[in-house]
C-alpha cells in the first residue's frame, strides 16, 4: 500500500501563497475561483451596524431617534428586498443626502448603534475560463493532484486552506453556513435529547492535544506511528473529530459520543498499511462503533488492508471514509472508501454543487471483464467547512476529507437516536443514509452516488427500520440523464455488447447471507419486456453486509430493428441466518430492481466502434508508468483507461460525433469483428495471445479497421524513472513503458509496422490544429504505399537521460495504410495517447480522432493530411533496431496473458470466451410505474410514524455584505466567531526562519568571497521526506518547476 | 569594547553561523535516524520490557455451562464461540454459543493450522489458541510481546479475547507493507509471524 507525502516546498509555497492573498481580499487566486470582484464606495449610502437583532420597525425607530436633529428629507433607510427582511437583522443602509459628516456622528452616538459604515458596491465579474484552457487543469493538478502512489489524508493540501475573509466577500448576500451541523439540522434531534451518548467513535487520523478545549468527552488517544506523541501536528486530526464531536464554537454532530482517538499519520503524512493493521485490531477490540477514516490511497489490491477493513465492518464497526481528492477527473476513486461495505462519501459545496476535487467514477476493481460499481455513496458538504482548530479556536477547510466526518458525525448521532442498537450495523446505517439521501440535480451517480446527505430523513427511516436487504442503485433506469450517465448516452441494439450494471446488494439482516435459489427476470409483456435479454451474476455470499448483483442487460433478436422502451424487473431473494431470533431459523427479503432500457435498431458497422479494454493494464497492483513523463507528482497510470473513466472526454465525443462505442473486456478472438467499423487500441500494456494476432490478421483482411494510439517504451528510461518506494520498502521498476510497444510491434509486424523505441516531446502544427506531443514514440516502419506524416519534435529521451535538449526533425508520428486485400480494412497509427486522454491532458486532438475514424470507417482519406506538407516517406527501419522487452521486468505478475517460466515467460493457454447464461424469462402482464426512482427505496418504512417535534424548515442565514471587516460579524446564539486566519498565522514563524536562513546563507556567500579560504560548506538538506521526490525528479531535474 | 569589535569580525559571525549550521543538520539528520529506527517499532526487540498483561486464564473446565457466550462475529460461514466450539452460523443458539450438538460443531480443532502456529482459517486459530496447553505459549509471547502491540495486549482481559486479537492478521503478517508474508496461512495463535514466502 502507498501512502502520500505532500511535498515540503510545495507546501510552503502554498501557505506563501495563502498569506499573500490574505492581504489581498478581493483578488481570489485563478486556481480557486473564475470570480474577480472589484469594490467601489456608493456614495452616501452608510451601513449602520447595530449591537443586536432587531426587527425591522425597531432599526428604524433607532436611526429615527438617532438623527432626529436632521432634516427628514436628508436621510432615508434604503429598502432591501431579499428573504432577510422578514428576519431581525442586525444592520441598515442608510442614504444620507446632506450634512453627512453630524449626521455620521450622531448615529453613532447612539446606544444601539455599534458603528457606521460607508456602503461598498461590489461588482463580480465571472472570468470565463476555457474549459479547454487545459494549461490551467494543469497546472491545477499539477499541485493539486494527489500522488496516488500514496494515502493521503484527504484534505485538499494547504492548498485550499479557504481563508474565510476572502471568501466572504464574494458571497454577498448568499445564504452563508455557519456550522455544517445546523445545515443539516443536527439541532432537531439535539432538541430531543439525542447528542450521541454511548456512540463510541473512533477517529483514524493525526492525533489529537490532550487538552483541546472544544471536546469533553475523549475516552482514549493511542499512537500507532513512529513518532512518540498523542498530539495533532498538523491539525486535520483535530478538525475531523471536532466535525465529529466539537461542543463548542464551532459544533459538531454528537459532542457526547466516546471518542477514540487512533494517530497513524505523522505530522509528515506518512503512515503505514501495518499500522493501520494493528489500530484496526484495537479498535475492534475495543467494540467501536462508527469509524472515520479521512484517509485513501489507490491501491485496492493491498489485501492486507481491504481484508482489515472487512474484517472491521463484519464486527459491526460502520467504517465511514473520504472518497478521494483526485476529481474532477473519472477513475479516481480511493480505497477503502470504494468498498461495498464502507460508506464512501464525496464532497459538495455549500451550493449544492459536486465541489470540484471530490474523486469520482466507477470502482476499476472490476475492469475489464465487468462495470463498476457506483461511488461515492452519498456526498455532503466539504468545502469551506468549519471545524475546531489545531489548539482552539475554528478553522475552515475543503476536501473529502472534510465530508467524511460530517457523515460519520451524522451516523454516530443517528446511531445514538436508535432505540434498538442492535438493528444498527453497518449495512443499515448505508440504507439509511442512502434511501434519505437527497439527490442533486444535473449530476450523475457516479458524481453524487445517492445524493445529498438529509439528517432528519435518515433518521426517521432508522426509527422506523426493520431489517432487510437492498439494492445500490435500486433501480436501472437507462434512459434515465443525466443520472444514469453513462448509461442514458448510448441506448442499446441488438449484436451490442451487453450492458452491464453492477448493483450492490446491502444486507441489514445479517453479516452473512446469501441469494436464495437464483434471481428472477419479469419482463413487462405490455412495455415490451420480451425484447430484452437479462443475465445476471452475483456474489455466492454476501460477506461482509454486501455483495453484488451484476445485471447484464441485451437485447433479444426479435428486435435488432426495432425502436423503443422495455421494462420488467428482477427479483431477488437474499437470506441471513437469523441472529437474535429463535434458533434455526433465518430472515429472508426480497428485491425487486426495477430494468427500464431504451433500444434502437442496430446501427450500421461504420458507426460501431469497438473500444479493447482487456489490453490496458494499470497501477495497481504494478508500476505502470505514466504516458506523460513530465508529470511527475503522479508517476503512475492508474484511473483504469476506460471510456468512462479517464477517456470520458473522448467517448462523449465520439457519441456525439454520432458513433457508437462499445467495450471489449476480453480477449480479441471474443467478438465478431463484422458488426464493427473500427477497433481502437489505446495505450496498451498487456501482451497478446499468438491466436489473437492471427485473429485481428485475419479480421483486418475481412474489413475490419484498426486505430491504435501508442506510447512510448524505452528501456533506458524505463530504467531511469525506477524509484524506491518507501512505503513498500521495496525498488520500483516499471513492467511497461506508457504502453507496451515490443507487444504491439507483435500485433502489427504482419503489416510490416512497427513502433520505435524514441521518445519524443513537443509543441507543432497538423492540418491547422494546435498539438502537443506529449512523450510518445515514432513509427519505425511503415509499408511504403502508405500515408506518413512526420513532425519535429524535442528528443525526451535525450533529456530524460542526460539532461540534454535535442531538436529531431521528420519524426514520423501519424500513419495510414489500406490494406491490400479485397474489402480490407484500413489501419492508423499515432505515437501518443496523450491528447484523447483527460488526466493532464494538455491539447485534445480528437479532430485527429475523428479524421482517422472517417479514414478507417468510410475510406474518406482526410485532405488535409495526405496533403501536408509534412508528409514524408515512410521509412523502413532498417537503420535501428525495434524495441525490446525490459529484461527482467515482472509484467507476468500482472498479465492475463503471459505466465511465468524457465527462461522468458510464456503466453498462457488462451483463456474460454466469457459466455453470459441470460435468466429464463417469467413475463408479467403488468405496468411499471413511471417513475422509477421515486418508489420507495427500503420496504415497510414509515416515514410518518416517527414524527420529529417542532421541525422547522431550515431557513438560510443570510449575511449581509460587512463592510471593511471581516472576521467580526455577530452570530446568533452567541457562537463566539472562529479565527477565521490561523494558519495564516502559523506561516509567520515559518517565514521567518526561511527569511533567516536567506540572510545567512547571503552573509556566507559575502564571507567566502572576501575570504577565498575554502571552508565551505553546502548546506544539503537530507530528509526522509524529500528523499523519494529527489529521486523521481533526477530524471528531469533542471527542466521542471519546483513547486 | 574588544568583545564588540570582535563580533563585527566576519569570521566570528562565519563560526557562529556554521556552528548552528552543524547543530541545524545533525538535529535533522538524528531525526532521519530516529525515523528509521523507529521504523522498526513494531518488530520484537530483546529489552527488558514486559507488558502489563492481566489476563486470567480458565483452565481445564472447558465443560463448564455458561447462558451466555461471546463468539467470533465475523466469520463469513464459521463462528467460535468462547468455549472454543467451531461451528457453521446456523448452529449458532441464540445465547450465541455453539450448537454443541450440532454436527459440524467441535471443540478446540486446529484444522488447517501448521505447525508453526498459523491458521489459514481464522477461526480454527481461534479456536486452536483456546486449547489449555496453549497457555504457556501464549503467556511466554506476551512476556516478549513488542512494544508496539502494548496498547493491544494490556486491553485484552481473558483468554478468548487474546485469542481473538492474537489471530487477526497484524503488522507482523505483512512483508512490503501492502502483501501478506503468506497468504495461505495468515493467522497465527504462535509467538512466530507467518512465514516469509517470496512473491
Amino acid at each position: 500500500r502507498k501512502f502520500k507525502k505532500t511535498g515540503l516546498m510545495s507546501l510552503l509555497l502554498l501557505l506563501a501563497e495563502v498569506a499573500f492573498l490574505s492581504k489581498y481580499k478581493c483578488s481570489c487566486p485563478v486556481r480557486f475561483c473564475n470570480i474577480f470582484c472589484s469594490l467601489s464606495l456608493s456614495f452616501l449610502e452608510y451601513i449602520v451596524v447595530f449591537n443586536g437583532y432587531f426587527t425591522a420597525k425597531a432599526r428604524s425607530d433607532f436611526i429615527s431617534s438617532a438623527l432626529r436633529d436632521v432634516d427628514a428629507v436628508n436621510w432615508r433607510i434604503v429598502r432591501r428586498d431579499n428573504p432577510a427582511s422578514d428576519y431581525p437583522s442586525d444592520f441598515e443602509v442608510v442614504e444620507i443626502r446632506q450634512d453627512t459628516r453630524s449626521s455620521l456622528l450622531t448615529l453613532q452616538d447612539h446606544p444601539y448603534i455599534k458603528r457606521v459604515t460607508p456602503q461598498r458596491m461590489v461588482l463580480r465579474s465571472l472570468k470565463l475560463t476555457d474549459r479547454n484552457d487545459t494549461r490551467w487543469v494543469q497546472k491545477w493538478q499539477s499541485w493539486q493532484s494527489s500522488r496516488p502512489l500514496r494515502r493521503t489524508s484527504l484534505s485538499l493540501g494547504s492548498g485550499f486552506w479557504h481563508a474565510t475573509g476572502r471568501h466572504s466577500s464574494r458571497r454577498l448576500l448568499r445564504a452563508i453556513p455557519r456550522h455544517v451541523a445546523q445545515i443539516l439540522q443536527a439541532d432537531v434531534l439535539w432538541q430531543m435529547g439525542h447528542t450521541g451518548s454511548g456512540v463510541k467513535v473512533a477517529v483514524f487520523d493525526t492525533g489529537l492535544s490532550e487538552k483541546h478545549p472544544h471536546f469533553k468527552n475523549v475516552k482514549e488517544r493511542t499512537n500507532w506511528t513512529n513518532e512518540k506523541t498523542l498530539d495533532d501536528g498538523l491539525g486535520h486530526g483535530t478538525f475531523v473529530a471536532g466535525v465529529i464531536a466539537s461542543m463548542r464554537e464551532c459544533q459538531g454532530f454528537a459532542p457526547d459520543s466516546e471518542l477514540h482517538i487512533f494517530r497513524v499519520f505523522t505530522n509528515n503524512q506518512v503512515s503505514y498499511t501495518s499500522w493501520f493493521l494493528d489500530a484496526f485490531n484495537y479498535a475492534i477490540l475495543k467494540k467501536i462503533d462508527v469509524l472515520n477514516l479521512s484517509i485513501g490511497g489507490p491501491d485496492f489490491m493491498d489485501h492486507p488492508f481491504v481484508d482489515k477493513v472487512w474484517e472491521l465492518t463484519a464486527n459491526k464497526v460502520i467504517m465511514v471514509s473520504a472518497i478521494g481528492n483526485d476529481g474532477p477527473l473519472y477513475g479516481t476513486l480511493n480505497n477503502p472508501a470504494d468498498q461495498m461495505d464502507v460508506i464512501g462519501v464525496g464532497g459538495i459545496d455549500f451550493e449544492d454543487n459536486i465541489a470540484r476535487f471530490s474523486s469520482r467514477g466507477m470502482t476499476t476493481w472490476e475492469l475489464p471483464g465487468g462495470y463498476g460499481r457506483v461511488k461515492p455513496d452519498i456526498v455532503t458538504y466539504g468545502s469551506g467547512v468549519r471545524g475546531s482548530g489545531l489548539k482552539e479556536g475554528c478553522r475552515s477547510l475543503s476536501g473529502t476529507s472534510v465530508a467524511s466526518p460530517v457523515v460519520a458525525g451524522a451516523v454516530t448521532l443517528l446511531a445514538s437516536t436508535v432505540l434498538n442498537r442492535e438493528l444498527v450495523n453497518p449495512a443499515s446505517m448505508k440504507q439509511a443514509l442512502i434511501a434519505s439521501a437527497r439527490r442533486l440535480p444535473g449530476v450523475n451517480m457516479f458524481e453524487q452516488g445517492h445524493g445529498k446527505l438529509d439528517l432528519l430523513r435518515a433518521y426517521q427511516i432508522l426509527n422506523s427500520y426493520k431489517p432487510q436487504a437492498s439494492l445500490s442503485p435500486s433501480y436501472i433506469d437507462l434512459t434515465e440523464c443525466p443520472y444514469m450517465w453513462p448509461y442514458c448516452s448510448q441506448p442499446i441494439y441488438y449484436g451490442g455488447m451487453p450492458a452491464i450494471v453492477n448493483v450492490t446488494i446491502l444486507n441489514g439482516m445479517g453479516v452473512t447471507g446469501r441469494i436464495v435459489d437464483k434471481p428472477i427476470w419479469q419482463p413487462y409483456l405490455p412495455q415490451n419486456g420480451d425484447y430484452v435479454d437479462v443475465a445476471v451474476s452475483y456474489s455466492p455470499v454476501l460477506w461482509p453486509w454486501a455483495g453484488y448483483l451484476a445485471v447484464s442487460v441485451s437485447v433479444a433478436k426479435k428486435a435488432a430493428s426495432w425502436e423503443g422502451i422495455a421494462q420488467g424487473h428482477v427479483m431477488v431473494t437474499v437470506a441471513s441466518p437469523a441472529e437474535n431470533d429463535v434458533s434455526n431459523s433465518t430472515m429472508t427479503s426480497t428485491v425487486k430492481l426495477p430494468v427500464k432500457v431504451k433500444i434502437v435498431p442496430t446501427p450500421p458497422r461504420s458507426k460501431r466502434i469497438l473500444w479493447d479494454q482487456y489490453h490496458n493494464l494499470r497501477y495497481p497492483p504494478g508500476y505502470f508508468p505514466r504516458d506523460n513523463l513530465r508529470m511527475k507528482n503522479d508517476p503512475l497510470d492508474w484511473n483504469g483507461d476506460h471510456i468512462h473513466t479517464n477517456f470520458r472526454d473522448m467517448y462523449q465525443h465520439l457519441r456525439s460525433m454520432g458513433y457508437f462505442v462499445e467495450v471489449l473486456g476480453a480477449p480479441i478472438t471474443c467478438f465478431d469483428a463484422s458488426q464493427y467499423g473500427t477497433l481502437l487500441m489505446v495505450d496498451s500494456e498487456e501482451e497478446y495471445f499468438p491466436e489473437e494476432i492471427t485473429k485481428l490478421k485475419r479480421d483486418i483482411d475481412n474489413g475490419l479497421s484498426l486505430i491504435i494510439f501508442s506510447d512510448w517504451y524505452n528501456t533506458s528510461v524505463m530504467r531511469k524513472v525506477k524509484f524506491y518506494d518507501e512505503n513498500t520498502r521495496q525498488w520500483w521498476m516499471p513492467d511497461t513503458g506508457g504502453a507496451n510497444v515490443p507487444a504491439l510491434n507483435d500485433l502489427i509486424a504482419v503489416w510490416g509496422m512497427a513502433f520505435s523505441d524514441g521518445l519524443y516531446e513537443g509543441d507543432f502544427t497538423m492540418a491547422d490544429h494546435d498539438m502537443y506531443y506529449a512523450s510518445g514514440c515514432s513509427i519505425a516502419r511503415f509499408p511504403e504505399d502508405g500515408i506518413v506524416i512526420a513532425q519535429t519534435l524535442k528528443d525526451q529521451g535525450l533529456e530524460v537521460l542526460k539532461q540534454e535538449t535535442a531538436v529531431v526533425e521528420n519524426v514520423p508520428v501519424l500513419g495510414l495504410y489500406q490494406t491490400p486485400s479485397d474489402g480490407g480494412g484500413r489501419i492508423a497509427l499515432y505515437g501518443d495517447s496523450n491528447c484523447i486522454d483527460d488526466s493532464h491532458r494538455q491539447k485534445d486532438c480528437f479532430w485527429l480522432l475523428d479524421a482517422l475514424l472517417q479514414y478507417t470507417s468510410y475510406s474518406m482519406t482526410p485532405p488535409s493530411l495526405t496533403h501536408s506538407k509534412n508528409r514524408v516517406v515512410p521509412p523502413t527501419g532498417t537503420d535501428r533496431p525495434l524495441p525490446q522487452r525490459l529484461e527482467g521486468n515482472h509484467l507476468y505478475r500482472y498479465s492475463k496473458v503471459l505466465e511465468a517460466h524457465l527462461g522468458d515467460p510464456k503466453p498462457r493457454p488462451l483463456p474460454a470466451c466469457p459466455h453470459l447464461s441470460w435468466a429464463k424469462p417469467q413475463p408479467l402482464n403488468e405496468t411499471a410505474p413511471s417513475n422509477l426512482w421515486k418508489h420507495q427505496k427500503l420496504l415497510s418504512v414509515d416515514m410518518d410514524k416517527v414524527v420529529l417535534p417542532n421541525v422547522r424548515l431550515y431557513r438560510p442565514q443570510v449575511r449581509p455584505l460587512s463592510p471593511g471587516e471581516s472576521g467580526a460579524w455577530d452570530i446568533p446564539g452567541g457562537i463566539m466567531p472562529g479565527r477565521y486566519n490561523q494558519e495564516v498565522g502559523q506561516t509567520i514563524p515559518m517565514f521567518a526562519f526561511l527569511g533567516a536562513m536567506v540572510v545567512l546563507s547571503f552573509f556566507v556567500v559575502q564571507l567566502t568571497k572576501a575570504k577565498s579560504k575554502p571552508k565551505r560548506r553546502k548546506p544539503r538538506v537530507k530528509r526522509p521526506l524529500y528523499l523519494q521526490q529527489q529521486q523521481q525528479q533526477t530524471p528531469h531535474s533542471g527542466k521542471n518547476p519546483t513547486v | 569594547m574588544v568583545f564588540r569589535r570582535l563580533l563585527r569580525k566576519r569570521w566570528v559571525l562565519g563560526v557562529v553561523f556554521g556552528l548552528s549550521l552543524i547543530y541545524f543538520l545533525s538535529s535533522t539528520l538524528k531525526q532521519e535516524e530516529r525515523t528509521i529506527r523507529d521504523r522498526t517499532l513494531l518488530e520484537v526487540r530483546d529489552s527488558d520490557h514486559h507488558i502489563q498483561w492481566k489476563i486470567k486464564f480458565i483452565l481445564g473446565n472447558s465443560s463448564r455451562q455458561i447462558s451466555q457466550c461471546r463468539n467470533s462475529i465475523q466469520g463469513k460461514s464459521l463462528l467460535t464461540d468462547e468455549l472454543g466450539y467451531v461451528c457453521e452460523r446456523k448452529d449458532l443458539l441464540v445465547n450465541g454459543c455453539c450448537n454443541v450438538n450440532a454436527p459440524s460443531s467441535s471443540q478446540h480443532v486446529c484444522t488447517s493450522c501448521l505447525a508453526n502456529g498459523c491458521c489459514s482459517i481464522y477461526e480454527y486459530c481461534v479456536s486452536c489458541c483456546l486449547q489449555p496447553d496453549k497457555q504457556p505459549l501464549l503467556e511466554h509471547f506476551l512476556n516478549r510481546a513488542a512494544e508496539g502491540f502494548q496498547n493491544l495486549f494490556t486491553a485484552v482481559e481473558d483468554h478468548f479475547e487474546l485469542c481473538l486479537a492474537k489471530c487477526r492478521t497484524s503488522s507482523q503478517s505483512v512483508q512490503h507493507e501492502n502483501t501478506y508474508r503468506n497468504p495461505q496461512a495468515k493467522y497465527c495463535y504462535g509467538e512466530s509471524p507467518p512465514e516469509l514466502l517470496p512473491i
